[in-house]
């Protein structure tokens, strides 16, 4: 997937967005949930600690006015003399009971049972149930227990019996037993005890010291609930993992040893999570769909300059170099289309350079071609007057005609290198012509190294610049001489040097040969055409360099060429 | 970057709250606690077993099922017994499981008459309860029944309520006192019987009552305190002990071979037959104490007055699964397991 994504640009661009994106936002999330429970989770147990203190003062208060009761009725003679012998006054002993439960019989009622159990006195109407075996439940309890004690129903969803009695042995100051307090509490009372003490949203049960069901703010918990909270307390299971919809808070009343067991529904449960990951999700997915617009936006700015300049490479490729890219744009991208149009503009000059520099070159071939038109013909006539003027008895037409059927015929050879020894031996033709011409009056000498008779120059290069050194330099000078050195100037490189002693150059004209214009160099074609020639062939670096001859007489013409041999004439 | 990614989705997803274990503290330790696997209703146990709670401090863990059920389940649990006590139960069920059972011997022995008793105190009496005949008052005179023999009558074909011995132990009880009674051949007895039965027989013990109270049935066999709860609460039943015999076999405990908390269990087989509890078992329910010491309600016939035929639980548990065999067998039944 990875690198499905990221192959592309927008692939890449869009894993950008989102990681930039969804990371922040995510960890942001995170961080944020875990803040927001920690706090919710703190203040809502709080709450609860503060709810459960609630209810445990209730029980507390009402348990402490029990105890107190308990104590003034345990040492009242009256009491004692009225459950003993069963006789007495009974408003003097309702009139004790009244006074030590002052307070308390809004929420219990009290009752005064003899040592057989027999019920004698009580708060309100005599009891249904008028005997209580001493054995069993509440009295036997008492039986068993110093003090107040407490026994929880046997039923708790019954309304009619007590759900909570608290029990004690009434003894003589002789310790005889006389009878027993009991202390009862119904649903009611319970419920006008601890009502409004736990939270509203709270579920409060009262469990018995052995975790049976003494009172369920809601009665159809005593069956469904108190049940499980034993089992899970008895399996060694923490209470909290009954249901994730509640937690649970357990607290002891020490004196009557009950358990009030808080139930309230737990800050984070599956709704308020199930809100919380809904809100981060959409958030992530908003993230991810600016991510893909902003991709896209950004890719379509960022691809139609890319796509254009693409088009027009393309339209490049297929050689139409008119093109040009719209600027619209002052960033990089801008700049990039802009030397793309300078990059075909220059392309488009060289390329018309080299087509002028084609038809130049077709000219000179047309030219030559129409140059060795019936080369035979005019070599065939030469030899004729060769023979016709051995006939005649003329030498010096005999010399010149054979001179030049040779000059000719190497003129018109179809190569156009030619080894340097060749080279010279044409321009010793040539100059056996001149001195025919022009009556011996100057010398000529060759200095050709051995080593450099084989390496290849171009044909006809070195009689252009000696003729123009007879015509030009030697005019009117006795004692005429002319010079060809042919030398290594370095690795790869000779030069050929053509000297006379004649009338020298225009000091201006020393240096690099500066005529290359055609029009301007008439009188010196010769030297302009070598010129071309060597430049042609090989290059800017190569050509004609003049220089003034040694005690300023004369001129030295030197062309430089590269030192090249017959297998890389191929070159 | 994926790493980075699955981080973040981790905090974002570990929101469980930390566990208070506070309200751990309260639970017992090993020493005060006790499993009763109990087949009696709630309302039988449940203020034994409280009061048991208040008195010792030992907390009674209950788990309530059918009397086979839970004889099984102890079975199968042979090798390490979560069940302390089997609180229920037809003495010969439990003589029939003697493998999964300790012997024990209440202290309280003494004030049980020898004939509650097992000799090797492998289980300890509960109540006791005789085994009766049933009729619907609308339409069985009085006197039409009076004796197991009346239930081979063809008057009476098709119209007797009777469990499937199979599922009920009071039941079985029922047909091997009815064979004690009849004194005849057993084999021919359980024969005619179930003839007169039409091959028919009830799931449930507690279906012979509604059966015969509704008039589906005219007659019916079960146990002396169901009966008088039935009629007590007002159905068009009568009850009568057969003058032919009944059985008083009574229902026990027994401690499990094994049990984890034995000293409790031994403390609460003591409190099942102690007086203070078979005074209330005497008083609330038309159960018969086992003590000599305790008297039966007032409604209850005098079990002196009865003529009470030789029942051998030994007999009765060894030869269970014969019986039973035969009975599925004349009943045209599939045989029986």
């Amino acid at each position: 997937m990875k690198t499905r994504l990221t192959r592309s640009f927008r692939g890449r661009l869009f894993v950008a967005f989102l990681i930039g994106s969804l990371v922040p936002l995510l960890l942001c999330s995170a961080m944020l949930l875990q803040i927001f429970r920690l706090r919710m989770t703190e203040n809502a147990a709080a709450e609860v600690r503060e709810s459960m203190d609630h209810a445990l003062n209730a029980l507390d208060t009402a348990v402490e006015g029990f105890v107190r009761a308990a104590e003034q009725l345990s040492g009242d003679e009256v009491v004692f003399q009225a459950l003993e012998t069963g006789s007495g006054e009974t408003t003097q002993v309702y009139s004790r009971l009244f006074t030590a439960t002052a307070g308390l019989r809004d929420y219990a009622r009290f009752d005064l049972y003899d040592r057989e159990g027999i019920w004698r006195y009580s708060t309100l109407n005599a009891p249904s149930q008028r005997q209580l075996p001493t054995n069993w439940g509440i009295l036997g309890q008492a039986n068993r227990e110093e003090g107040l004690t407490f026994v929880a129903s046997e039923d708790v969803t019954n309304t009619a019996v007590p759900l909570l009695r608290g029990g004690m042995l009434l003894r003589s100051p002789q310790g005889e037993t006389v009878g027993y307090l009991v202390i009862s509490l119904y649903q009611a009372d319970l419920r006008q005890l601890l009502d409004g003490t736990y939270g509203s949203q709270n579920d409060l049960i009262l469990l018995s010291q052995y975790w049976r069901p003494v009172y369920c703010a809601q009665p159809s918990l005593a069956a469904s609930l108190a049940p499980v909270l034993r089992q899970q307390l008895l399996l060694g299971e923490a209470l909290d993992k009954i249901s994730e919809e509640f937690s649970y808070q357990v607290a002891l009343q020490s004196s009557t040893g009950l358990y009030l067991v808080l139930r309230h529904p737990r800050v984070f449960n599956h709704d308020t999570m199930a809100l919380l990951y809904t809100v981060s999700a959409s958030c992530a997915l908003v993230c991810v769909l600016i991510s893909v617009l902003m991709s896209l936006k950004l890719s379509r700015q960022m691809f139609r300059p890319v796509q254009r300049l693409h088009t027009a490479i393309g339209e490049v490729v297929q050689n139409n170099l008119d093109v040009q890219v719209p600027l619209d744009r002052n960033d990089e991208l801008g700049e990039l289309a802009q030397r793309f149009n300078g990059m075909v503009v220059a392309l488009k000059r060289n390329q018309e350079e080299l087509v002028k520099n084609q038809k130049e070159l077709n000219e000179a071939q047309i030219r030559m071609l129409q140059a060795q038109l019936n080369p035979h013909f005019l070599c065939n006539t030469l030899d004729t007057m060769k023979w016709i003027s051995k006939i005649n008895q003329v030498p010096q037409v005999a010399v010149m005609s054979t001179d030049l059927a040779d000059i000719l015929r190497f003129c018109i050879s179809p190569e156009e290198f030619v080894p340097l020894r060749r080279e010279v031996e044409i321009l010793e033709r040539y100059i056996e012509i001149q001195k025919i011409r022009l009556s011996s009056a100057f010398t000529f000498t060759t200095h050709i190294l051995p080593e450099l008779e084989e390496c290849l120059v171009p044909k006809m290069i070195l009689q252009p610049i000696v003729e123009n050194a007879i015509l030009h330099g030697l005019e009117g000078v006795e004692q005429g001489t002319i010079r060809v050195i042919a030398r290594r100037e370095d690795e790869d490189r000779i030069s050929l040097v053509v000297e006379d002693n004649g009338r020298g150059l225009p000091p201006e004209m020393a240096g690099p040969y500066a005529n290359r214009d055609r029009e301007r160099s008439r009188g010196h074609l010769g030297l302009y055409n070598v010129d071309t020639i060597l430049r042609k062939y090989y290059g800017e670096g190569f050509g004609l360099w003049l220089d003034c001859g040694a005690q300023g007489r004369g001129a030295v013409v030197r062309a430089t060429l590269p030192l090249r041999w017959e297998e890389e004439t191929e070159c | 970057m994926w790493a980075v990614l699955a981080l973040a989705l981790c905090t974002l997803v570990s929101c469980t709250p930390a566990l208070e274990g506070e309200d751990l503290a309260c639970a017992p330790v090993e020493e005060e606690r006790l499993v009763v696997y109990t087949s009696h209703k709630q309302e039988v146990w449940w203020p034994i077993v409280k009061e048991f709670e208040e008195r010792t401090g030992i907390w009674v863990d209950v788990v309530t099922g059918g009397s086979s059920e839970l004889l099984q389940r102890i079975a199968k649990e042979e090798q390490s017994p979560r069940a302390d006590v089997m609180f229920g139960g037809g003495v010969e069920s439990l003589a029939s499981y003697e493998d999964s059972f300790a012997p024990y011997i209440s202290r309280e022995a003494e004030a049980i008459p020898e004939q509650f008793q097992d000799p090797d105190g492998l289980w300890t009496p509960f109540s006791s309860l005789p085994v009766v005949l049933i009729y619907n008052t609308k339409l069985v005179g009085e006197g039409q029944v009076t004796r197991w023999s009346d239930l081979l009558s063809p008057y009476f074909q098709g119209k007797i309520a009777f469990t499937d011995p199979a599922v009920s132990g009071s039941s079985y009880t029922s047909l091997v006192t009815m064979i004690c009674a009849l004194g005849g051949d057993a084999e021919e007895d359980l024969h005619r019987f179930a003839a007169n039965l039409d091959g028919r027989q009830l799931e449930s013990s507690g279906d012979v009552l509604t059966l015969v109270a509704d008039g589906t049935d005219w007659v019916g066999v079960t146990l002396e305190e169901t009966a008088l709860k039935r009629i007590a609460a007002g159905d068009d039943i009568a009850m009568v002990y057969p003058t032919d015999g009944t059985s008083s076999v009574p229902d026990g405990s027994a401690l499990v071979r094994g049990a984890p908390h034995e000293e409790n269990a031994k403390r609460f087989l003591d409190f099942t037959i102690s007086r203070d509890v078979q005074q209330l078992v005497a008083e609330q329910s038309y159960r018969r104490p086992v003590r000599r010491d305790v008297e039966p309600a007032e409604e209850l016939a005098d079990l002196e007055e009865l003529l009470l035929v030789d029942y051998n639980v030994d007999w009765a548990s060894q030869n269970r699964e014969n019986l039973l065999m035969s009975w599925a067998f004349f009943l045209g039944g599939e045989e029986e397991a």
